[in-house]
């Protein structure tokens, strides 16, 4: 049995240009397909993928993208458990929304993407929301600054507009969080700059061949 | 209108180096105050940029002034009938010619020390002074604080003396 959920695509959320491409049909990874039966390999589309950061600026919110550099993902539908998700990230070419939040960014303040240039996250859990199926709690770890801490993000998985319905050869993986800067050591500029930043992963895969 | 100084009076050129040095102190003083406490945002950001754009031109006023000098020797000043005062005033102007100079380089240290660009009237670049370094950073603009509170005290004894000095001290800055 295949079961597909409808949600409707978040209006504010800062990749809107997605809605160019993939409808708001959810394909949460409970559904049940008797020809997917092992878990599925996905490679990455690095053009299609985004990962955008936010965090406050005095009244302001200062907002960026930090560039995938690689990923694995791996989703089983029968046993969700059982999927796993590792990113990297390459921080070296992050990118804030004005010139000097990006040198600050990137600078030993904060990322010091000279001697730590990959953020990197592997999951070590996935559950499905018992209330609210359409969506999952993924739990890992995030290695920022050489420092391993462990983050719960939430997960949804989409399917892009163009494909039909049960379809898995493309997928949009959705993973959302935040991090402390002070828990990796990125303090720079805390007087100014806000400790919480919000990280918002939007990864387009490809069925592996 | 001469442009050169003479053994009695103030050239041109040295007036409007004076001048021109005067308005930048008097209008960083304060705006230094409210850049360091305000909350930062995009609406004010550009604060900064005014502040270092304007140290650095107080800083290049210096720098012509010193050579100025060096071609057309200012006129000595005028001695008072007190010889504390005569002292004081010697020493303000020396004070000054040395916190014109490192409350600006402080300034160009301590932002090059934070791994941000120095963009001056948000075309020029200057190249940093010091290493990317929490302990430049802070000894610098440790260094800037206190320069610029002196720079505070100098500029208040400053124009104290010349408005209460009766023997045309402030005339001839004005007039020549």
């Amino acid at each position: 049995m295949v079961v597909f959920w409808l949600c409707t695509w978040d209006e504010g959320s800062m990749y809107c240009f997605m809605r160019n491409f993939f409808c708001s049909v959810l394909v949460w990874v409970i559904a049940l397909s008797a020809g997917n039966a092992a878990p599925l390999s996905y490679t990455l589309d690095k053009g299609a993928s985004r990962v955008g950061f936010e965090v406050s600026f005095g009244p302001d919110q200062i907002t960026g993208e930090l560039p995938v550099q690689s990923a694995e993902i791996t989703l089983d539908f029968q046993q969700v458990a059982n999927s796993s998700v590792a990113v990297v990230l390459d921080v070296g070419n992050a990118k804030a929304n004005f010139p000097f939040a990006t040198q600050a960014l990137r600078g030993p303040k904060v990322l010091d993407t000279t001697r730590f240039p990959t953020i990197s996250f592997v999951s070590t859990e996935i559950q499905v929301l018992p209330d609210a199926p359409s969506k999952a709690r993924m739990s890992g770890e995030i290695t920022i600054r050489d420092t391993t801490r462990p983050i719960t993000l939430g997960a949804e998985l989409f399917r892009p507009a163009d494909r039909a319905l049960g379809e898995r050869e493309r997928l949009i993986v959705q993973l959302s969080g935040a991090v402390s800067r002070a828990a990796f050591g990125a303090t720079g500029w805390s007087d100014l700059v806000g400790d919480t930043v919000a990280l918002d992963l939007m990864l387009q895969i490809d069925l592996a061949e | 209108m001469a442009a050169r100084n003479s053994e009695r009076s103030f050239g041109w050129v040295t007036r409007a180096l004076h001048w021109a040095t005067a308005l930048g102190v008097l209008g960083m003083l304060p705006l230094g105050v409210y850049v360091a406490r305000m909350e930062v945002g995009y609406s004010n950001l550009w604060l900064f940029g005014l502040h270092k754009s304007i140290g650095v031109t107080i800083f290049a006023l210096l720098a012509v002034r010193i050579v100025w000098h060096v071609v057309s020797p200012p006129p000595p000043s005028l001695p008072s009938d007190v010889a504390w005062k005569d002292q004081a005033a010697k020493w303000v102007h020396r004070a000054f010619y040395v916190l014109l100079a490192v409350a600006p380089l402080s300034g160009w240290v301590g932002s090059g020390a934070t791994g941000l660009d120095v963009l001056v009237f948000n075309r020029i670049t200057l190249p940093p002074l010091a290493p990317v370094s929490e302990a430049w950073e802070t000894t610098a603009f440790g260094v800037h604080w206190v320069v610029t509170k002196l720079l505070a005290a100098c500029a208040i004894v400053h124009i104290a003396g010349a408005l209460t000095r009766r023997d045309g001290t402030l005339a001839r800055m004005v007039k020549g």
